[in-house]
């Protein structure tokens, strides 16, 4: 088979190269943009993702995970009676101010857990023992905020909310991108740091017994414990991803740049599609008047087209891959699991096609008569 | 009426044709009726603005006539759907236009062989035809470079080869030789005396060329759309 396809693609070398710039940039801003934004969207529930609880409770009214309000302790024990609890722990996260060797004062948050049962402790470590935050006032923090916290060896000292504080081990993965910088310190210590009161916490973390429904026990602490709102952990997770990336509108100016990536490699493949098919007009004219029917037409502007989306995205991907890698250097995060990648392969192939609208509609006008005007 | 004969292969029944509606309408063509027999060789002659183009669109299931009747074989493809007319142009007709109109991206070769494929005939046996039908008109040297650089002479021999490409009974060329010096001109004239004369197809062209007008076997002239009396039988 000859594929008049192919074959006009390739003879035109420049607008070919002209389209698949416009693919590959396009492919590349939405890949990349779609990356940090995914990346982003996990990030800001990666403690609640990492904690092994199954159900959440917060004080009541709460918008999002980084914004926790006190409530009183006891409400712990009102939720380890009910059935189906395995058990029920406490939870502390808490802004604090983070004195800087360099004098300059940076807003942290305490995250406080038990050292005894280790829920909510850190979950990935690079030096030191997490069991020693029961020492006075021995934090964590994650090696990615070393520049960030005034570069801190284990064993130096600073001032949270002018206590003072002690080094005691460095964690990785714990990074926050849009919040700020987590330290990791006992339920006790974090309490003492901070402003809030004795006998209270700011989450109870549930783990359910086996054999019972995570829904069930969740509706029965919620008849039971007044006051307080009851998330599964999945639950909380989404509601926090949705705070931090829609209502504060980071995730949504992201999404708004990958979707301009769209709409500009859009116009500029769909341009010169348009361009190539009507300076083609007379070759269409031609298989029209020996017998092409319009399918046979449109065959070759999608093919076309698929041929544009294929390398396009081939290329676009190849830079991504480059940009993607340079931003990590950068510590900046890009998530892109496989089924993003299809996605987005889809999506360049659907642009492509729409690209090819205008062409098809052309073609589908032109009079097979024309060709023998001269 | 007569019947049709076995030979004849086109048939005008008082076709006419009228561009545009009122005041602005064009008769283009007025009542015109001819039988076109197979192996012939058939000129159509007539100075500028006098139908022909539009005669030979009639003829090749481009143009609808305003009235009368167009059939291929016994077929009335004058009344047929739009959607069927793709069918005829492959299977029936062969056409030579006067600016070659060939596939610039396309080599000599997959010109042919694009035509082919797009007449059902694929694969090693469509490569294979297209350097059949590239040699009977003389170009098996050239067959692998793009129109633009070959001469005038061998682009209408491409072209003459992919009318050729689906061995339609019928070839309308409108003035196939007027981009041509007089020599080349004639040798392919003669290329397409040979496919009326050896292969028994209608050849019908629309020339201006006096000087090759001994080639043909019948000649009609037409005047303001109308054909003449003195047309040579
Ligand atoms: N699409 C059209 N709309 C209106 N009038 C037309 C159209 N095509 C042709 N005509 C008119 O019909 C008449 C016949 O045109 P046609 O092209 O058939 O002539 P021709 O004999 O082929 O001329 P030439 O030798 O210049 O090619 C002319 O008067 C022309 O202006
Ligand atoms: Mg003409």
């Amino acid at each position: 088979m000859v594929s008049i396809a192919r074959k006009n693609l390739f003879h035109d070398k420049i607008r070919f190269a002209v389209a698949l710039a416009g693919i590959s940039f396009a492919v590349v801003l939405i890949t990349v943009q779609l990356g940090v934004y995914l990346a982003f969207r996990s990030n800001v529930s990666v403690l609640i993702d990492h904690t092994e609880a199954d159900i959440w409770i917060t004080a009541h009214g709460l918008e999002n995970f980084d914004f926790g309000r006190p409530f009183s302790e006891k409400k712990r024990y009102e939720v380890a009676e009910v059935p189906g609890v395995a058990w029920a722990e406490k939870y502390f996260l808490g802004f604090g101010y983070w004195k800087t060797p360099g004098g300059s004062q940076e807003t942290v948050q305490m995250v406080g857990f038990d050292p005894e049962t280790m829920v909510g402790a850190p979950w990935s470590i690079v030096k030191g023992n997490p069991q020693d935050v029961k020492y006075f006032n021995s934090i964590f923090y994650d090696e990615a905020e070393t520049n960030r916290l005034g570069n801190l060896p284990i064993g130096s000292e600073t001032e949270i909310n002018n206590h003072r504080v002690r080094v005691a081990g460095i964690v990785s993965g714990a990074r926050s991108f849009i919040q700020s910088p987590y330290i990791f310190t006992s339920f006790k210590n974090a309490l003492n740091l901070s402003f809030i009161n004795k006998g209270n916490t700011v989450y109870v973390l549930v783990k359910v017994a086996p054999g019972y429904s995570v829904k069930d026990v969740q509706r029965r602490i919620r008849e039971t414990v007044k006051d307080v709102d009851v998330y599964t952990s999945p639950d909380f997770s989404k509601k926090t991803q949705d705070y931090w990336m829609i209502n504060t509108g980071t995730g949504v100016a992201l999404l708004a740049v990958a979707l301009m990536g769209v709409v500009i490699g859009t116009v500029i493949v769909a341009n010169t599609i348009y361009t190539s098919t009507t300076e083609h007009l007379k070759e269409f004219g031609t298989l029209k008047a020996i017998g092409a029917s319009n399918w046979d037409l449109y065959v070759i502007i999608i093919e076309q087209a698929l041929i544009n989306s294929v390398i396009g995205f081939a290329v676009g991907m190849a830079i991504s891959y480059l940009v993607i890698q340079a931003m990590k250097k950068g510590h900046l995060p890009v998530l892109l699991a496989p089924p993003v990648l299809v996605g987005i392969f889809v999506l360049t192939v659907l642009m492509c096609l729409w690209s090819s609208v205008l062409s098809i509609s052309k073609v589908t006008r032109i009079d097979p008569a024309m060709v023998f005007k001269s | 009426m007569t019947s049709i004969a076995t030979k004849t292969v086109l048939r005008l029944a008082h076709v006419s044709k009228t561009y545009g509606e009122g005041e602005s309408s064009v008769e283009a063509v007025h009542d015109v009726s001819m039988d076109l027999d197979a192996g012939k060789f058939i000129f159509l002659m007539g100075p500028s603005g006098s139908g022909k183009t539009t005669l030979l669109m009639l003829m090749g299931c481009l143009l609808r006539p305003t009235t009368g009747s167009v059939h291929i074989f016994d077929e009335a493809v004058s009344s047929l759907a739009e959607s069927s007319l793709p069918r005829v142009r492959r299977s029936r007709i062969g056409y030579i236009f006067q600016g070659f109109n060939l596939f610039p991206a396309l080599t000599a070769l997959e010109n042919v062989e694009a035509t082919l494929n797009l007449k059902g005939c694929r694969g090693a046996e469509g490569r294979a035809e297209a350097r059949n039908l590239l040699e009977r008109v003389g170009l098996a040297k050239r067959m692998h470079h793009l129109p633009e650089d070959l001469s005038g002479g061998e682009k209408q021999r491409v072209a003459v080869a992919r009318a050729l490409a689906g061995n339609p009974p019928i070839i309308l060329a409108d003035e196939p030789t007027g981009m041509l010096d007089s020599k080349t001109g004639r040798l392919i004239s003669e290329i397409l005396r040979d496919l009326a004369h050896e292969e028994g197809r209608l050849v019908f062209m629309v020339s201006h060329d006096s000087r090759i007008t001994a080639l043909a076997d019948q000649i009609f002239n037409i005047e303001d759309g109308c054909l003449q009396d003195g047309s040579r039988q």
